[in-house]
């Protein structure tokens, strides 16, 4: 049974060596059928499912946690790490819903891009990325985890890449790169601090937890700020978030998979985590909920004059990611896994409902572009209306349920501030989906191509099954309000429900509060947009229209001074000062020997002028020495 | 000398295959395809050693012959778990080096120098006398100058001569230190002896000499590292150096810097080596960042290539001086790491140049869409110069920033910087040179062929089962840095 961890993560890992291997196999030697790479891709995503509830039953029977070791990894000294694997409540809850939307995203990415000619390619990466990003999950130790967690990044970068052809997409995949390696930077040294003060019981999370308490607090509190520098740049947060949003560079599948579903819930696991550390220092946690609160505030003006569908739906899911932080931050652990849960469904769909649509309208992104999509495919319209809804969350839709927790834990815990921030970024929230769902969808464009590109059912299938998970999943966590027992969040034990601090009164007013701001967002968006004019031009300017010029800001101080100061070692420091100083010894060199070189000039006369200068010297010091 | 040892065989094959070679007129293929097989033999020797090897810290494989014997110069070899990292490492290099050095059409002169230079490395390699292994040092050298003198481009007199002279300078001061150790022996010990195992037992020696024999020795070290600031040879000696040339002196030499200054410094000197531990970590870490950055703004590949070598070797140094089995292990596994990815890196550049011309970063472009298994072996050693989990390159830094933090705090923060250091250059020309399309015209772009990913492929899995299970290759040195720590440093206790 504890063998079937590894074997989840083994299962992808090894379908993407065979993809990769027939891949290049494909386009080195003769071209192969598609039905190579899509067998051994599209099985792998569900293997794993199957195996991952084969584990939830048995957790589920007899609340056990499996562990398993199939190797040592590393041993020096005192410093054992093991290959391990630990599937406790958390990583199979992990691995379930990752498997289930995965494979999903797998099927429809078949139908996406069967047309193309890296096929084989995508999927050798998308399986790669399921391995990596199910054994950051399963990993028993931080170190292990970091393993994933950098695994999954590069294949972010290798997918945001794909088509590297075009300068553009390898540029927005270095820069994920680089700004999640920035994150990577804070995460490593936050490791190595712990590690210094618990390595000698080994460094699994388990026996991380046993020392925590020998840990002075200070250090504790640098620790946590690091481990969460790195949360930051894996999961788009402020001042690391720069990357998501080019990150819509890759393929629409890609999005959906790793930029709204998957990786970039990677920081939000890993604070749930380590649960342990951050209970012990609230003053972080504190910290991190600002920070997500800000994410959450800032994305969501941003989003509210963008045009590009992706783009709006890339500064969303930050904005939600900040949600999930607010509730890490404030430990409120399973109310961020609840989030991170239903915004896997209905964030998917989001995207694979915008790539149908980009599908359909051959590759245009401009939402002033589209408008009246809802004739044009009813499926669709249907799909991206109950995701839509399920993230402006209005009831009975999955995301409001899981986001009313988050702002109940926020008003519970006393932080007023955050949680006006979280009100307000909802009313927005729900103003700039509604924008986004009117413009495409009901208004009257009769501007664009009416050839519209046939998309297939295997495309449609998947939006489908997420509809009816973004429809539903709301009901695993069903608030004791509405005569539910919060069942996730119990199920979760260490991670699950704190008990809250309020009467049923109070919650009952915050409940209404937040299907008044939804409601009040989509009026907004609908006195705005429902009847949007194509033939006015939006507005392409202003401060939030060009994201508070972050971008360049970065750019002129990061990147232009990194180069000129790179520069300026080569050839300043290098070039003109180092070696000159070398070289000059051995010019010096020259010249003294030159210098020494006049008195060897085959002037014999001179020779025998110094001959007779030396002897006389000699016999004048003799004389005076023996007088 | 009737008996003649394993090592020996290693070291004198090449040697007399290249002599037998020069005065036989066979022609420059029938040359090419010998050197080849002889680097195959030898694989197979290291192979045997390893498997036979014993885990524990001392020397192993000893071959002892008087040579001079008035002086006390012994033919004196052996070999501990780090020598033998090294020599496992070079074995498998030489052969894939050859398969890739193949197709580039080279005369007869170049492969008898390449067997020579193997001579030499691995004499440098065994020698515990240190007459051998000054002797061995020197002696590598002088086909590597004939390589970049004869085969090299652009100013490659001038730079053959730059750094001839600069090695043979800092070698000078390690010989002047070599001797002034062997008559300090001779008055302490009334006899002559430049066996290493001796000199360490003079006490005589001041303090403040022993501090300048020690520099003596660094400052032959530090230039073939290079260590900032004897670096300023490297830059036009890579770029002018033909593909064998730099790969040698990039990936082996250097590495063999890095080595003597392990198993000679330490127990010649580890009073000194505790007390000047913080200059050194201090001018690894300073050469780690310093060429990094100094490596984003190059336009040519190899001078890019040149300050990433640096940069990685003072982290390598860093990581020496750390004074813990796990800076030292990391250290001993970079060393490994970044030799296979960085000789990797230059045979494939030496494709470029092959097919292309020598060109400069902005010159390529749209590399991947014409050679797809270039493309793939290219990443792969992108990857583990830049140190992403699953490559050998991770382990080792790890390790490397772990044993900087347990030595000091400040010190580990600002080694982790080498997860953006050399993340930062190799993306950008990864992207711009091999895989974005330009205007360029990389028509002439050939794919490799099954020799070259037979050389490839080898590295490439290693990189891979050295990342997911360093275990397996780590317990061979932990003995040897556990001996030169706890007995010999005496360090090892603190940990």
């Amino acid at each position: 049974m504890n063998a079937l961890l590894a074997w989840i993560v083994l299962i992808p890992l090894i379908s993407a060596v065979f993809v990769g291997v027939a891949y290049m196999y494909s386009i080195t030697k003769h071209p192969i059928s598609k039905l190579w790479f899509t067998l051994p891709a599209l099985s792998a995503p569900f293997l794993s499912f199957a195996l991952g509830v084969v584990l939830f039953r048995e957790i589920l029977d007899v609340n056990c946690v499996f562990t398993y070791k199939p190797y040592m990894w590393l041993s020096l000294d005192s410093f054992d790490i093991y290959m391990g694997f630990l599937g406790d409540k958390l990583s199979i809850f992990m691995v379930l819903f990752i498997c289930f939307v995965g494979g999903l995203i797998h099927i429809y990415a078949a139908a996406y891009m069967s047309d193309d000619k890296g096929y084989g390619k995508f999927f050798f990466y998308f399986n790669l990325f399921l391995s990596s990003m199910l054994l950051l999950v399963l990993a028993d130790g931080p170190l292990i985890m970091f393993i994933g967690w950098e695994g999954v990044g590069l294949c972010s970068y290798l997918l945001i890449s794909f088509y590297f052809t075009d300068p553009l997409n390898v540029v927005a995949g270095n820069k994920a790169f680089i700004v999640n390696r920035v994150g990577d930077l804070g995460f490593l040294i936050g490791l190595a601090m712990l590690y210094f003060y618990v390595a000698d019981y080994g460094f699994d999370y388990a026996s991380i937890q046993s020392k925590i308490s020998e840990i002075p607090l200070f250090t504790l509190q640098i620790i946590g700020v690091m481990l969460f520098v790195g949360a930051m740049g894996k999961s788009a947060q402020i001042p690391l978030f720069v990357w998501l949003p080019d990150a819509m560079a890759g393929p629409t599948p890609v999005s959906a998979l790793i930029h709204a579903a998957t990786m970039v819930t990677a920081g939000v696991y890993m604070v749930a985590r380590f649960y342990f550390l951050y209970e012990l220092i609230p003053s972080v946690g504190l910290f991190i909920a600002y920070m997500g609160a800000f994410s959450a505030l800032f994305a969501a003006v941003i989003a509210t004059k963008q045009s590009d569908i992706k783009k709006i739906l890339a500064y969303s899911t930050m904005s939600q990611l900040g949600y999930m932080f607010i509730a890490v931050g404030l430990g409120a652990y399973s109310s961020a896994l609840f989030h991170v849960f239903t915004h896997a469904f209905f964030k998917a769909l989001l995207f694979m409902g915008a790539g149908a649509i980009i599908v359909i309208l051959h590759h245009e992104q401009n939402i002033f572009k589209m408008g009246g999509m809802r004739r044009v495919s009813p499926v669709v319209y249907i799909c991206m209306l109950i995701a839509t809804l399920a993230i402006s969350g209005v009831p009975p839709f999955s995301g409001f349920f899981s986001k009313d927790e988050i702002l109940l834990v926020a008003f519970s815990s006393g932080e007023y501030l955050i949680w006006g921030i979280a009100v307000f970024s909802a009313i927005l929230t729900a103003y700039y989906m509604f924008r986004l769902f009117f413009v495409v969808f009901e208004g009257k464009n009769f501007l664009h191509v009416n050839h519209f590109h046939e998309i297939s059912w295997v495309m449609k299938a998947p939006l489908v099954v997420l509809a009816i998970g973004s429809l539903f999943a709301g009901f695993m966590g069903l608030p004791e309000l509405f005569g539910g027992s919060h069942s996730m969040g119990t199920w979760l034990g260490e991670w699950g429900t704190r008990a809250l601090h309020v009467s049923y009164q109070t919650e009952w007013i915050l409940l209404g509060i937040n299907i008044l701001i939804s409601l009040l967002g989509i009026a907004l968006a609908y006195r705005k947009f429902r009847f949007y004019d194509f033939t006015c031009k939006e507005t392409l300017s202003g401060w939030v229209y060009n994201k508070f010029y972050i971008d360049e800001l970065y750019d002129l101080l990061f990147v232009r001074s990194l180069k000129k100061l790179s520069e300026f070692i080569a050839v300043s420091v290098d070039i003109n000062s180092v070696d000159r100083v070398i070289m000059g010894f051995s010019h010096g060199f020259i010249k003294v020997g030159k210098l020494i070189a006049v008195v060897q000039n085959a002037n014999v006369r001179l020779y025998a002028l110094v001959m007779i200068l030396g002897v006389s010297a000699c016999s004048i010091y003799l004389i005076a020495i023996l007088g | 000398m009737m008996d003649i040892g394993i090592l020996s065989i290693i070291i004198f094959l090449p040697m007399v295959v290249a002599l037998i070679l020069l005065l036989t007129p066979i022609n420059q293929n029938g040359t090419r395809n010998m050197a080849f097989i002889v680097s195959v033999i030898i694989f197979c020797l290291a192979l045997f050693i390893y498997t036979n090897f014993q885990l524990t810290g001392t020397i192993q494989l000893r071959e002892f012959h008087p040579w001079i014997k008035a002086y006390g110069i012994n033919y004196s070899l052996g070999i501990d778990g780090f020598s033998l990292i090294v020599l496992m490492l070079i074995a498998t290099l030489i052969p894939s080096a050859y398969l890739l050095l193949w197709n580039n059409n080279r005369p007869k002169n170049y492969w008898i120098s390449m067997l020579f230079i193997q001579s030499g490395i691995s004499g440098t390699l065994f020698s515990l006398d240190l007459i051998l292994f000054y002797f061995f040092w020197e002696a590598m050298l002088l086909p590597v100058f004939m390589i970049i003198g004869l085969f090299g481009s652009g100013n490659r007199v001038y730079s053959t001569l730059k750094v001839t002279i600069y090695t043979i300078m800092g070698s000078l001061f390690m010989f002047v230190s070599i001797l002034y150790l062997g008559v300090a022996f001779y008055y302490e010990f009334g006899s002559w002896s430049f066996e290493l195992s001796d000199l360490v037992q003079i006490t005589t020696i001041s303090h403040g000499h022993r501090v300048l024999l020690f520099l003596g020795f660094m400052l032959a070290f530090s230039i073939k590292i290079p260590l900032f600031p004897f670096h300023t040879w490297l830059l036009e000696t890579y770029s002018n150096s033909p593909t064998g040339g730099v790969f040698l002196l990039s990936s082996i030499m250097a590495k063999l810097g890095a080595y003597a200054l392990v198993r000679f410094m330490i127990p010649l000197f580890p009073d000194i080596f505790v007390e000047l531990s913080s200059v050194f970590v201090g001018l690894g870490i300073f050469g780690l960042v310093y060429f990094g950055i100094a490596a984003i703004s190059q336009h040519n590949i190899k001078k890019m290539f040149a300050y990433s070598s640096a940069s990685h070797l003072g982290f390598i140094t860093a990581g020496i001086f750390s004074l813990n089995v796990h800076g030292m292990m990391g250290s001993a596994f970079l060393i490994v790491a970044h030799a296979m990815a960085t000789g990797g890196l230059f045979l494939l550049v030496g494709v470029l140049e092959r097919n292309l011309g020598i060109r400069s970063i902005d010159g390529m472009g749209g590399i991947a869409a014409k050679a797809p298994l270039f493309t793939v072996f290219f990443g792969i050693m992108v990857l583990c110069t830049v140190g992403i989990p699953g490559t050998n390159g991770f382990v080792a830094e790890l390790l490397i920033v772990l044993g900087l933090f347990k030595y000091n705090a400040f010190a580990g923060i600002l080694s982790a910087l080498t997860v953006l250091v050399a993340a930062s250059y190799m993306f950008w020309l990864f992207q711009k040179a091999i895989l974005a399309n330009s205007e360029n015209d990389v028509s002439a772009m050939v794919d490799l062929d099954w020799k070259e990913v037979l050389g490839l492929l080898p590295l490439s899995l290693l990189i891979i089962a050295m990342g997911i299970y360093p275990d397996l290759f780590l317990y061979k040195i932990e003995p040897t840095i556990q001996h030169y720590l706890m007995e010999i440093l005496h360090v090892g206790a603190k940990v």
